[in-house]
């Protein structure tokens, strides 16, 4: 591992100096479960290392009053995986995290690092995509809110700038009638998903699907959405021909990557199938329809 | 489980010694060994498959923090002599080369220089300050890139790129082709794997800067081995210094004469055998070999400092520790320079990148059957892929002579004929893994369950047809080793099928089939030799058995404990416990007492093996066995005057020696060990009373045999394959430790599950490694391994020390079984499995539900 300067700041206000006076020389030190790895094998050599964990005030998971959530940027993986407010108010978030690496690794790995880090096969970038997630950045002397569908930018990029800190994710409160699926397939278990996909279905009143998100990991260089296939689905009766339809359009619409753990054409077949699992497995879960 | 019971300990579970230390953190590994004073190395490597190096600038990194010392390829020509080949087979070529790359890179990985620093980070911080100038060339990757008429030579001696070509015919072959029914072909091809133990490669060379000792410590399957070869390549001095040297050393050459003289005592007719033309082929096409050799050999016997080697707690192998690294070489060579101690202890991404690599064949195999199934004649071609350097002491070459003589399996083929061709390519350097002939095996049982289903019949139908079964042994095998009837592969088929019900699971794969989903089973059955009777040896290597003899010395020790001192390796296969088992019941003691001694040069017997082979339980137990039985003869003499006996009246029940039913009147090994160390003159700690035993194996039989049963399930939309059951029926004889026995065959199938479903040694076009990692190297873990159902045959031989070996036979019956299940699931759909490794997308290509993809394969 190549040498770096290591700081453990005390307060927020302490971070944010040493991010603004380090700027592109400093990198955040969260749970350490993707930056280690990558300075282990002397892929990123940052000279300061900025250890957040003992700041106090980001450990927490926030209700707002309109049924929203906040988790704050040390919360780790298993912390949210077990806090009750996240399985009632953000179920997609729940069901995502338990398929985030393996318990070790959630157990130091945090849940706004993995956002931050944006890797585009991770499970929360589409999670946080999927339900328009609001991001919340601070650096000395501002704070700003940043929307899901513009934090991603890139491989592993984000629209946070080098002194800026990501302070903490908001999830808006579920839709009523609403049911959540977080698909994905892994060479092993634990592994980066080859593919997957988390899934939202909104019901209308008379049981059609009001409004949907399909939002695929691993199937670009970040956290896609098909709004093609989500637009398909709308007005539709929920149930195989529809979810089929949907299937096709997005095997259709992405064009993924290809490494020695799929092709292009594997993805792209898979997401399909995929979709139509998560669709059917979300509406399962409302509990009435089709 | 059974209880163990003094004086019976064969055949129990007894739990293994080894636990306690390496379950509570106090096993001692190469990485522990630090010595005052000890500078670490990292070693720049190259970046590409192929190229020559124009220049080497380590101005600015010889100045970064904590640098010792820089030494590159051409300060390595100075302080080493180049790996020169151990043995060649007649028409093989097998190219010199030195620890580091001198002009010219071959492999993604290749060793250019060495950083030495204070510790292993500052010297990776130094590492890349190294600035190297290359000119690529272009790669030749797979094996087709090789055979290429204009593919430049990797080795410009060479004058292409095949290194090996042999073509071997048994019995009369064309006519058995013209008679055939039915002749079948198809080409196999198996990828890249790498062993990866969990404790990678690494040695500490230990000099004492007062005196001329040098203490090799390493991570080693074959301590003497590593010891001469070291010797030979960092023995470098002017021949006028050796001559000199050796004129006034006479003692160590008269001691070599002895040794020699020693090893080829009644084995010179057997070393007879042997065929040296390979190495004037060699010569003749690189006439520096000889000019190489001359330089090792009287610089071996010559030089002032012959490393002794040590080796502690090892951390697995696979094959992987057996052979000589050249960075043991470089490590050795520069911590002599500088007369002080170097460590190197590699990373997962060296590991993954020059640890070794191994399989990467292909096997063309065509079979003349008559329509009611009788195999009338085999034809094979195999191509190996032997990487750019080759194995040291043993190569593709050997392997493929293993391939040659197990390539008929078990059954009657009375023709056969095998056309072998090694090749080299930009790629890391091919090694043994567990069971380095294996896809033989799998490349026979996947072609058999190719006609079977071309002829209609059922897999073992054919399989029993064919078979040699005990009634009919002893037999020859055409290719030479003679069967016996403790080969009983046929009977663990026929006790598989009684188990597996392959014709009530046809029913159901049916049923299933009709609802969509795909369900499959496969059968492999194979004989291994483990260790083989010696015309097994001679077919493969004639007259190199005789040098594969195992001596193991055994001791009383002043206090009444036994030592047994032994050259095999132990590195995971418990030598500590089973070895204890044998000789306690020899001896009649209890386990507790006796204590085995591996690991150092200095106080272990000669021996070039070390482990490896399946040899440690047939071998290496079996010299154990009779060296304790040599031990308890003297013990006995010595009690029978101690008591004032008759030897004959005498028995040892739990230690204590007596006169048969007067246990009261007994004497302990400790007062025996006083009564010999009293009348032999001896003092102190010096061992009362010594023995040994050198064993070369059964006179007859020796062969490990087993059938694997393998169910799968795959998802058809998906691809991935599960294993809901996994059954294994084998036969190694008495098995000293059945739990141990059953751990073996538990993690080779394990391996060869991972080889078929996960692990992949990935090259692209260019000869870029695209696995030099765990998130690209795929290992299976113990979510993806199924529950391993075992059952035992053990049949009985009229030879002595019944015990065949089990270490590769696992990862050896798993690739055929599984992808044989694959084919089976998959065969409704016109699917045929010709490649041995089969990731989810590569199932959906073959069943047609997405579109092929070559250049992913
Ligand atoms: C073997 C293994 C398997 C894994 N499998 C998965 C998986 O299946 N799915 C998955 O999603 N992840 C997986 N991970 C990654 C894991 O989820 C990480 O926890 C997560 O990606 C990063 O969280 P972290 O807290 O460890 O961040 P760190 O590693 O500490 O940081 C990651 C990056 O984010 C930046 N960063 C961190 N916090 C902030 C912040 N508050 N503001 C701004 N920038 C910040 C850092 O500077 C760094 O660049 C795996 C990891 C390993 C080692």
């Amino acid at each position: 591992m190549p040498a770096f300067a290591y700081h453990r700041p005390a307060s927020l206000d302490e971070a944010l100096d040493l991010l603004s006076r380090f700027g592109e020389d400093a990198k955040i030190l969260a749970g350490g479960q993707s930056l280690l790895p990558l300075m282990a094998l002397r892929l990123s050599h940052p000279a300061n290392l900025v250890d957040i964990s003992r700041v106090p005030g980001l450990n927490e998971i926030v209700e707002d009053v309109e049924g929203g959530l906040a988790i704050g940027a040390t919360v780790t993986h298993t912390r949210a995986e077990e806090a009750e407010a996240v399985h009632r108010l953000t179920p997609l978030v729940a069901a995502a995290l338990p398929l985030v690496g393996h318990r070790a690794i959630r157990n130091r790995g945090t849940v706004v690092g993995s956002l931050a880090h944006a890797d585009p096969a991770a499970e929360l970038p589409a999670v946080a995509l999927a339900l328009g997630a609001r991001f919340i950045a601070v650096k000395s002397g501002g704070q700003r809110r940043v929307a899901a569908a513009d934090f991603f930018s890139g491989f592993l990029t984000t629209d946070l700038a080098p002194d800026e800190l990501l302070l903490a994710v908001g999830f808006p409160p579920q839709k009523p009638r609403t049911g959540v699926s977080v698909k994905e397939i892994s060479r092993r278990s634990g592994d980066f998903a080859i593919v997957g996909l988390a899934a939202t279905v909104s019901l209308d009143e008379a049981g059609l699907i009001a409004s949907s998100a399909l939002s695929f990991f691993g199937a670009a260089s970040t956290a896609v959405r098909v709004t093609e296939a989500e637009e398909a689905l709308a007005g539709q009766s929920p149930g195989p021909e529809a979810f089929e339809e949907a299937a096709r359009i997005v095997s259709q619409s992405l064009d993924p990557p290809e490494d020695a753990n799929g092709t292009t054409a594997y993805r792209k077949h898979v997401a399909g199938v995929l979709t139509r699992n998560a669709l059917a497995d979300a509406i399962d879960q409302i509990g009435f329809a089709a | 489980m059974r209880e163990a019971v003094a004086g019976r300990y064969i055949g129990q579970r007894v739990r293994r010694v080894e636990d306690q230390r390496l379950l509570t953190g106090r096993g001692s590994f190469v990485a522990d060994v630090e010595p005052e004073g000890t500078v670490h190395a990292a070693f720049v490597r190259s970046p590409f498959a192929n190229a020559n190096i124009v220049s080497i600038d380590h101005s600015v990194a010889s100045r970064a923090k904590g640098v010792v010392a820089i030494y590159t390829g051409a300060e390595i020509c100075l302080l080493t002599n180049p790996f020169i080949p151990f043995s060649n087979l007649p028409g093989q070529f097998t190219p010199p080369f030195w620890a580091l790359a001198v002009d010219r890179v071959r492999f993604v990985g290749d060793p250019v220089a060495v950083v030495l620093a204070y510790s292993r980070a500052l010297a990776e911080d130094a590492a890349e300050l190294v600035e190297i100038e290359y000119q690529e060339l272009t790669p030749v990757v797979s094996i087709d890139d090789a055979l290429r008429t204009d593919s430049e030579p990797i080795w410009p001696a060479a004058g292409s790129n095949i290194l090996y070509e042999a073509a071997d015919q048994f019995g009369e072959v064309d006519e058995a082709f013209r008679k055939a029914d039915r002749v079948f072909t198809e080409t196999f091809t198996s990828h890249r794997l790498s062993n990866q133990p969990l404790e990678t490669r690494g040695c500490v060379a230990e000099v004492d800067p007062e005196s001329d000792e040098v203490v090799f410590h390493a991570a080693t399957q074959a301590g003497h081995a590593l010891r001469w070869t070291l010797a030979a390549v960092t023995a470098r001095q002017s021949a006028v210094k050796s001559i000199r040297a050796l004129a006034g050393n006479r003692g160590r050459l008269k001691a070599f004469a002895r040794g020699a003289k020693a090893a080829l005592a009644g084995t010179g007719d057997q070393l007879k055998k042997a065929d040296s033309s390979g190495t004037i082929h060699q010569i003749r096409k690189d006439p520096r070999t000889l000019l190489y050799l001359g330089r090792s050999f009287l610089g071996t016997l010559s030089a002032e400092r012959f490393p002794r080697v040590v080796a502690k707690d090892i951390g697995g192998g696979f094959g992987s520790k057996g052979p000589v690294s050249r960075e043991d070489a470089v490590i050795l060579a520069v911590a002599m320079e500088l007369n002080r101690s170097v460590k190197w202890i590699e990373d997962r991404v060296e590991n993954l990148t020059d640890g070794g690599q191994a399989r990467d064949e292909r096997l063309t195999i065509s079979f003349a059957v008559q329509d009611d199934g009788t195999i009338l004649g085999m034809k094979a071609n195999l191509v190996m892929n032997q990487g750019a350097y080759p194995g040291v002491p043993f190569n593709c070459g050997l392997f493929s002579r293993i391939m040659k003589v197990m390539l008929p399996g078990t059954y009657r083929i009375d023709a056969f004929r095998l056309d072998t061709t090694v090749v080299a390519s930009n790629k890391g350097r091919y090694i043994p893994y567990r069971g380095p002939w294996a896809n033989e095996t799998w490349a026979r049982e996947r072609m058999l369950d190719v006609v079977a289903r071309e002829l209609g019949m059922s897999a073992t139908q054919l399989r029993l047809k064919n078979m040699y079964h005990p009634s009919e042994l002893p037999a020859k095998m055409i290719t030479g080793p003679t069967l016996d009837p403790t080969m009983t592969a046929a009977t663990t088929l026929q006790r598989a099928i009684e188990l597996a019900e392959p014709a009530a699971f046809a029913a159901k794969q049916e049923d299933a089939r009709s609802r969509g989903r795909l369900l499959g089973i496969g059968f492999a059955t194979y004989h291994e030799a483990a260790p083989g009777p010696p015309d097994y040896t001679d077919a493969v290597t004639p007259g190199v058995g005789a040098l594969l003899a195992e001596k193991s010395e055994i001791s009383l020790e002043a206090d009444g404990t036994v030592t047994i001192r032994t050259q095999q390796m132990p590195h995971g296969q418990s030598h500590e416990t089973t070895y204890a088992q044998v000789a306690a019941d020899q001896l009649g003691v209890p386990m507790e007492q006796v204590r085995l001694v591996w690991g150092d040069t200095k106080n272990t017997p000669f021996g070039i093996m070390g482990t490896g082979g399946s040899r440690g339980g047939p071998i290496g137990g079996g010299a154990v066995q009779f060296s304790s039985r040599a031990l308890r003869t003297k013990i006995l003499d010595q009690a029978a005057d101690l008591l004032e006996a008759n030897v004959n009246d005498l028995e040892i029940v739990d230690g204590n020696i007596h006169v048969r039913g007067v246990p009261a009147k007994g004497k302990s090994f400790a007062e025996v060990a006083a009564a010999a160390a009293s009348a032999g003159g001896g003092i102190g700690d010096e061992p009362a009373i010594t023995a040994e035993f050198t064993y070369n194996g059964p006179p007859q039989g020796g062969w490990a045999c087993a059938t694997h049963v393998c169910w799968v399930e795959i998802d058809p939309d998906t691809g991935f394959v599960t294993i809901p059951r996994y059954l294994v029926v084998e036969d190694c004889g008495e098995m000293i430790n059945p739990a141990i026995v059953e751990g073996q065959v538990r993690g080779g199938v394990a391996q060869g599950i991972g080889a078929v479903l996960y692990e992949k040694t990935n090259y692209d076009e260019f000869g870029n490694l695209q696995s030099s990692t765990y998130m690209d190297y795929l290992m299976p873990t113990a979510m993806e391994i199924p529950e391993i159902e075992l059952h035992h045959l053990e049949t009985p031989s009229e030879v002595e020390a019944n015990y065949r070996g089990v270490g590769e036979g696992g990862a050896i019956g798993a690739p055929p079984a599984l992808t044989n299940a694959i084919e089976n699931a998959l065969a409704h759909l016109g699917v045929r499995i010709t490649e041995q490794h089969l990731p989810p997308h590569r199932i959906l290509e073959l069943t047609g539900v997405i579109k092929p993809n070559v250049a992913s394969r």
